[in-house]
């Protein structure tokens, strides 16, 4: 097999398909290593937008420097500058504006920051416009499109020293003592937190967490924009389940719904208890899961330790959802319900405790070791111990057959041990229980044993059978021919050869010579 | 002609037996030590003796196996003044000589695969030399006569009385239950034969079979049993059956068993819990009537949605309509 050359990455057509020599690859799919970084293509950049008129930026007085009277106004002109955007792909282009730009940016968030008075009512619009000029654009498409968020690195933002501190200004704004609510709902209205959730699909991780906590201090200023704040995650998740499988900021915006979800009132709402059913419940079917895992499972513990009565549908969700070929999805299932027991009530325990351990067991019989590592680990939490103890009765008749089984079967010695910890600690729970099940299973196998040798015999049997069937075909055959050859040469002792030559089969006929087996044919 | 056979059998066993009994003297001694001595109590053997039995039962040997074990123990014990930290190297060198009399070969687990299980710490060596020494102290050659012994005689025997009976007298069922006394070092003072036939007419006590109960009369008077002495007894195990045979499960107390994992299960053990940094914004109970789209956006529905929800998810006017029909698609 000769190997191609590789053909050079072309910057200038983005469709070209990298075609990869078979050599370089692993059971037919292109190695890892073979997705080279591409160079950075210059294709109309998202962010930097032509605009008709390049403005030149003039450094204006500091802030610090205003009179009182000028302040306001001099603070909207540093607005209004930072309006103008500027190329960050090309490095050396108009580094006086962008420094400009820089340092403005870097007074206005101080001056937020630290002084008081600064937010009059004019300013709002015209903060919000400038925010809103600098971090609303469409994203551009990934640079790698392969890009795999548990192992490649994200592409960052170029224009970040901006936009960075646009975020920062963003934030101090509403986090600012004079930030007042019911005048900034007129400009952060739905539209606005509509693009603001757009962009946590950033790859820029940075970006992300600074929309994060500004997402979280808007649902917490505006309330008037709460339900619709949950509307549209709602809509990105069910999007990113049924839809696209692709969303860079899930992690995030759960981390928001558990701050949310720690605060919400009881009585538990309906319609957050059917978020709970329809949204994160199959959030865990996403094949990105390891992603976000943690978060998800934080949120889904939290509404647990809210109403209990969800628990049911938590459980039988995560079982109706178990993944049947991925371990390592397997091992974070474990691993989330092994929190969710943690806080589990005893009532609630007793309703899921069949299909559970069940699962359970199935999981202990896994030849992955981890997966049945993790699952037999359950043990030795002493909470998850002491309700199996109060349910000794039914739990171990579902675990023990798997137990005994594995543990003369598996290959891996750390389970094994893990194993006869695990039926030591039943033992001494309910001795009489364990020996009674010891014995039914030893019935069991002794039932199967039986039945196994009742079917090698019935084999054997047959098989003998229709040996013994060849040996008298062959033999019967045999003896056909030796007639015939008599009856050709004319031996008196043969009856006629007509007779002989039409009887193919042996048939049991009273005369003597034609049967060829002494013993009865069948 | 077989319950003859049987008969003299017993007799010869019921003579041999006092050769094999723990010495009484020894077994006071560890009864009447304290935990704080520096000596073997009787609750640490009594968890040695569990722990045999753990070990037994997952190597899947046999009673005999465990009883032999059981015997040899109890009679080294009151002979030889062991120090606790060598109790179950003790213990587990008479199991693994036990099984090797009474196993196959193939069935015998090896020294080391003994140890790992009952996670001693000493090694193979240590335990063959404590083979060899418990060989030699107790002279032991081949099987004692134990409980077992005139268990399975006793069962033999009551058979072939009362054919008609052979289910209800299971032996297993006398085996798990003399596996239950012998944990237990209070009756390892017993002769094991008025012990096993405390057991079987506890079983038939049970069984409510006056037949059986007839038998069990004849094998005390062809044996010369007290009846002062079996009552004893009787009255020990009926207590220990009692408790053995409670529904209520105790929670286990004994030592820590070591639960190792591998080091990529250990990594990920606790990397889930992280302490949230974004602080809580409670839900007030004014949210609704400050939101300006109250109506339409928020769920009416009650719990009853809630419930056929995990059947029938794309029902109600929270799913929206195009994502709704790909679902109920897929």
């Amino acid at each position: 097999m000769e190997t191609t050359k590789l053909p050079p990455s072309s910057p200038s057509s983005p469709t070209t398909s990298f075609s990869v020599p078979s050599a370089e690859k692993v059971d037919g799919f292109p190695r890892r290593s073979m997705r080279r970084a591409r160079q950075r293509r210059s294709h109309s950049s998202s962010q930097f937008r032509y605009q008709s008129s390049q403005v030149e930026l003039t450094p204006l007085p500091l802030l610090k420097d205003a009179p009182v009277a000028e302040l306001h106004d001099l603070f909207c002109k540093k607005l209004q500058q930072c309006c103008v955007l500027f190329d960050f792909l090309d490095c050396v282009a108009d580094l006086k504006g962008k420094e400009i730009k820089r340092a403005a940016l870097n007074e206005l968030v101080e001056s937020v920051a630290t002084s008081r008075g600064v937010l009059i009512e004019p300013l709002y619009p015209e903060a919000i416009k400038m925010i809103s000029v600098n971090i609303f654009r469409t994203l551009p498409p990934s640079e790698n499109p392969e890009f795999d968020p548990e192992e490649d690195e994200p592409t960052l933002e170029a224009s970040w020293p901006h936009l960075q501190l646009v975020y920062e200004f963003f934030l101090r704004f509403l986090e600012s003592p004079d930030f007042q609510p019911s005048m900034a709902k007129r400009y952060i209205d739905q539209k606005f937190v509509l693009q603001l959730l757009e962009l946590f699909d950033s790859e820029d991780p940075r970006e992300r967490e600074y929309l994060k906590t500004i997402l979280h201090r808007v649902y917490g200023k505006l309330l008037g924009l709460r339900a619709y704040i949950r509307k549209q995650i709602n809509n990105i998740f069910l999007r990113f389940i049924y839809e696209t499988e692709h969303f860079n900021g899930v992690a995030e915006l759960l981390e928001i719904l558990g701050s949310i979800i720690n605060g919400f009132a009881l009585p538990l709402k309906a319609e957050h208890k059917q978020f709970l059913v329809r949204v994160l419940i199959p959030l865990h079917t996403a094949k990105s899961l390891s992603i976000f895992h943690a978060q998800l499972a934080y949120c889904v513990v939290q509404f647990m330790e809210k109403d209990a009565t969800v628990t049911e549908y938590i459980i039988r969700g995560l079982l109706k959802y178990w993944p049947k070929t991925c371990t390592q999805k397997e091992v974070m299932f474990l691993g989330e319900i092994e929190e969710i027991l943690d806080v589990i009530e005893p009532s609630q325990f007793i309703r899921i405790q069949e299909p559970l351990f069940k699962q359970i067991a199935a999981c202990i019989s896994s030849p992955h070791f981890q997966v049945a590592e993790r699952a037999l680990y359950f043990w030795n939490n002493e909470y998850i111990l002491s309700l199996i103890e109060e349910n000794c009765q039914v739990i171990l008749p579902l675990v023990f057959a798997t137990l005994y089984r594995v543990s003369k079967e598996h290959w891996n010695q750390t389970i094994v041990s893990l194993i006869y910890n695990v039926l030591k600690t039943f033992m001494e729970m309910n001795s009489k229980l364990f020996d009674d099940l010891t014995a039914s299973y030893k019935v069991e196998k002794q039932k199967e044993m039986k039945r196994e040798r009742e079917r090698a015999d019935l084999w054997r049997g047959l098989e003998e059978y229709q040996e013994r069937r060849m040996q008298m075909l062959t033999e019967a055959a045999r003896n056909q021919r030796n007639l015939q050859e008599r009856g050709e040469r004319g031996d008196p002792l043969s009856p006629s050869s007509t007779q002989m030559a039409q009887s193919d089969q042996p048939e049991p006929k009273p005369s003597g010579a034609s049967t060829g087996a002494g013993e009865s044919a069948t | 002609m077989d319950a003859v056979r049987l008969m003299k059998e017993l007799r010869v066993n019921y003579e041999q037996e006092v050769d094999f009994l723990p010495r009484e003297a020894g077994l006071d001694l560890i009864v009447s030590a304290q935990q704080s001595g520096g000596q073997i109590t009787a609750r640490s053997r009594d968890v040695t003796v569990e722990d045999l039995w753990s070990l037994t039962s997952f190597f899947g040997y046999s009673t005999q196996s465990f009883v032999q074990a059981v015997s040899l123990l109890d009679r080294f014990l009151a002979m030889m003044r062991v120090q606790p930290k060598h109790l179950s190297c003790v213990s587990l060198s008479c199991l693994h000589l036990a099984a090797r009399v009474t196993e196959e070969e193939c069935d015998l687990t090896p020294a080391d695969e003994l140890i790992r299980i009952g996670q001693c710490r000493f090694t193979a060596s240590d335990l063959g030399r404590m083979e060899k020494i418990v060989t030699e102290k107790l002279r032991f050659k081949s099987k004692a006569v134990t409980a077992l012994t005139f268990l399975q005689l006793y069962h033999q025997i009551t058979l072939t009385h009362a054919t008609y009976r052979k289910e209800t007298l299971s032996l297993e069922k006398l085996e798990a239950q003399l596996k239950a006394c012998l944990c237990r070092i209070a009756f390892s003072k017993a002769k094991p034969s008025v012990l096993a036939l405390a057991l079987l007419r506890q079983e038939m006590k049970s069984l409510q079979s006056e037949d059986m109960l007839e038998i069990s009369f004849h094998i005390q008077r062809h044996l010369k049993i007290p009846d002062a002495e079996l009552q004893l007894w009787s009255e020990w195990v009926a207590r220990r059956l009692s408790d053995y045979a409670s529904p209520k499960c105790s929670k286990p107390n004994h030592r820590k068993l070591q639960w190792i994992v591998s080091r990529r299960t250990a990594q990920n053990l606790h990397s889930h819990r992280s302490v949230p940094e974004l602080p809580t914004i409670p839900e007030g109970c004014w949210d609704e009537s400050e939101s300006e789209d109250s109506g339409e956006d928020v769920m009416s529905s009650g719990d009853e949605s809630l419930c056929s929800s995990l059947g029938s998810d794309a029902e109600g006017p929270f799913f929206p309509l195009h994502l709704r029909r790909q679902y109920l698609a897929a």
